[in-house]
């Protein structure tokens, strides 16, 4: 019995092993001439060597963008700026008179709007230095809301650290930058 | 007797199985030998390869192998063997012998031909196996040297790393000129600066399309913060989002269909996706507090980004539906910017350290690293393959676009020392 076995094994393993000698030896003599074969050998080096033609996509200077049309005209200065806590936008005491003059304007001048910016210092980073001013725009303008002025009027916009008054790198240059900033908008043009 | 035929047939058979064996190892190893790696990128106790690179003659030959020269140097990955030590003149053939006694191990070899267009055949050799392991004929318009030049160490880096090299790809910059913003276009090495002539007044950080022929950016038009899409191939500018309130482009996503950005269009700042398709808008987070710079995941199955919900400015991740949030910094009171790693194993951002320093975390908020020591350092960005990162700093001074490894080696200023430049991001091929 063990004898057939093994007998077995002895003739699979045999067989696999002539198999692949027998494959191994088929290859080389597929129908390829040794013409062919000394033609194929003096052609390789040149076809082995990868070619690569490097190209650049061209950077098209852009000329023309749609036009947006400035809606109002602006009237600066009229009013104080309001301050705000370093990465804070609630309406600090000193700044509520200010507001209160701003909405006594707004009562008297029912033609203007409003435009409230909100800015902040240098020390945070841009994307959420907009969003804080954003933040303290809308906390001005919440604040002039609750004095009696349409919300229709007042118009926000963040300018976060882009646009600073003050550049140096002082606590008092900072308390300057990190504001609300108001601007009358005239002769409303929908 | 029979027994000893059956030991000796067992014998025989123990044989056979084993050559057979041997030859199936033979062959495996082989093809291991085939796709060989000389530098494991991977491995913490990395020894430099000493490669040797020659001057490749000619007007820009010397341009083009010290392109190929500070490619290599500035992975950290490459030790240069000075061009004064060679013994082998450049046309003679190689022979390992002349290199053994310098500790090189690699030598790159090429002589470009100036006819109409450049042409450079280039070959590098593997000293210790004495064979030329890679071998191309590149060609070239003149005005491409430093294409060339990268494309020739891409190659180089792939055949020892098997990783494809980021030396040609780009990083967009915001930077002003006469009171106007613009967005501008450099090499990653900081060279062949291109303005795309956007004449915006403000704009916010680009980010690139996964194909690198368009950018996504906000910029402030009549008191709006809309976000635009520049196809710098065609020239177009298009608008793809405005609303009153604050609208900050995120990453576009890596098929290039959909955009995050952040608005406060509903009153409070909050994450949204549209698609470029169908301008479709979903909003992903709803809460009181500020959702800004938002980032995705190189899977597309996660946002990183930056919430004060927790009465600071710290980073966050969820998933793309806006499930699942956690917060993954807890050090420092105000960590802002994150970028996702292409590889999606790190995420890196600015942390306020006294002043503003890149720190990199695992999104799982273990690990933290602080990178960068030297002044404000924001708006961190990975390189394509995750192992550089560029970012600004204002350490000498003047704002500008810096690049160094993901370890925080090797930081230098890539734009030139009075341009103020800020928001740099790398292209994502």
């Amino acid at each position: 019995m063990k004898k057939i076995v093994v007998l077995a094994l002895v003739l699979v393993f045999g067989y696999m092993l002539i198999g692949c000698a027998q494959r191994k030896v088929v290859q080389p003599q597929s129908s390829v001439t040794p013409e062919e074969m000394r033609a194929k050998a003096s052609e390789r080096p040149e076809q082995r060597v990868p070619e690569e033609k490097i190209t650049e996509q061209q950077i098209a200077k852009i000329e023309t963008r749609e036009g947006e049309m400035l809606t109002y005209a602006e009237e600066k200065s009229i009013f104080e700026d309001i301050h705000f806590d370093f990465d804070k936008y609630d309406i600090r005491p000193d700044a509520k008179p200010i507001l209160k003059s701003i909405a006594d304007w707004l009562m008297k001048n029912k033609s203007a709007d409003l435009l409230i910016e909100g800015h902040c210092d240098e020390r945070g980073t841009n994307e959420y230095n907009l969003a804080l001013g954003d933040r303290r725009a809308k906390a001005a303008k919440d604040s002039l809301i609750a004095l009696g002025i349409p919300s229709g009027r007042i118009n926000i916009i963040s300018y976060g650290e882009e646009k600073p008054l003050c550049t140096e790198q002082t606590e008092e240059c900072w308390q300057k930058n990190r504001r609300a900033h108001f601007v009358a908008l005239m002769g409303k043009s929908k | 007797m029979t027994e000893s035929k059956e030991r000796k047939l067992k014998i025989n058979i123990v044989r056979m199985v084993l050559i057979t064996l041997c030859t199936m190892l033979f062959a495996a190893c082989y093809a291991v030998v085939e796709a060989k790696i000389y530098i494991d990128i991977t491995s913490p106790a990395l020894k430099k390869l000493p490669i040797a690179i020659y001057d490749f003659g000619g007007i820009s030959g010397k341009e083009l192998s010290n392109i190929v020269k500070d490619d290599l140097e500035f992975t950290g990955l490459f030790t240069y063997i000075d061009r004064a030590a060679y013994i082998e003149g450049p046309s003679q053939p190689f022979n390992p012998s002349n290199w053994t006694p310098l500790g090189v191990e690699m030598v790159v070899k090429g002589t470009v031909k100036e006819g109409k267009e450049l042409t450079l055949p280039v070959s590098l050799f593997d000293v210790l196996e004495a064979k030329e392991i890679f071998k191309k004929e590149y060609k070239a318009g003149k005005e491409l040297v430093r294409p060339l030049g990268h494309a020739i160490a891409n190659d180089i880096y792939k055949a020892l790393t098997g990783e494809a090299g980021i030396f040609r790809s780009r990083i967009a910059f915001v930077a002003e000129g006469s009171g106007m913003k613009d967005i501008y276009i450099m090499d990653w090495d900081g060279k062949r600066i291109t303005k795309l002539g956007l004449k915006e007044n403000l704009i916010l950080a680009p980010h690139w399309s996964r194909n690198v022929d368009s950018l996504i950016y906000s910029a402030e038009r009549n008191r709006q913060w809309g976000i635009y899409l520049v196809n710098f191939s065609n020239r177009v500018v298009k608008k793809v989002f405005s609303s009153k309130g604050t609208n900050i482009a995120g990453d576009l996503s890596s098929d290039g269909n959909e955009f995050i950005f952040s608005s406060s269009k509903d009153g409070s700042q909050d994450l949204y996706i549209m698609s470029l398709r169908n301008n479709t808008i979903n909003k992903l987070t709803s809460s009181q507090s500020i959702e800004v710079s938002p980032t995705i995941s190189p899977d597309n199955k996660y946002i990183a980004f930056v919430s004060d919900r927790g009465g600071s400015p710290q980073i966050y991740t969820m998933r793309r539906d806006g499930s699942d949030i956690r917060r993954i910094t807890f050090e420092g009171s105000y960590n802002t910017s994150p970028n996702w790693s292409p590889r999606g194993d790190k995420i890196i951002f600015s942390g306020r350290r006294g002043t503003n320093q890149i720190c990199i975390v695992n999104p799982d908020g273990t690990g933290l690293i602080q990178l960068t020591m030297q002044g404000n350092n924001e708006d961190p960005s990975f390189s394509p393959d995750g192992r550089f990162i560029t970012f600004t700093s204002d350490r000498d001074g003047v704002k500008g676009i810096y690049i160094m490894r993901a370890n925080g080696e090797a930081q230098k200023k890539i734009t030139p020392k009075k341009m103020k430049a800020f928001y740099p991001r790398w292209s994502a091929k």
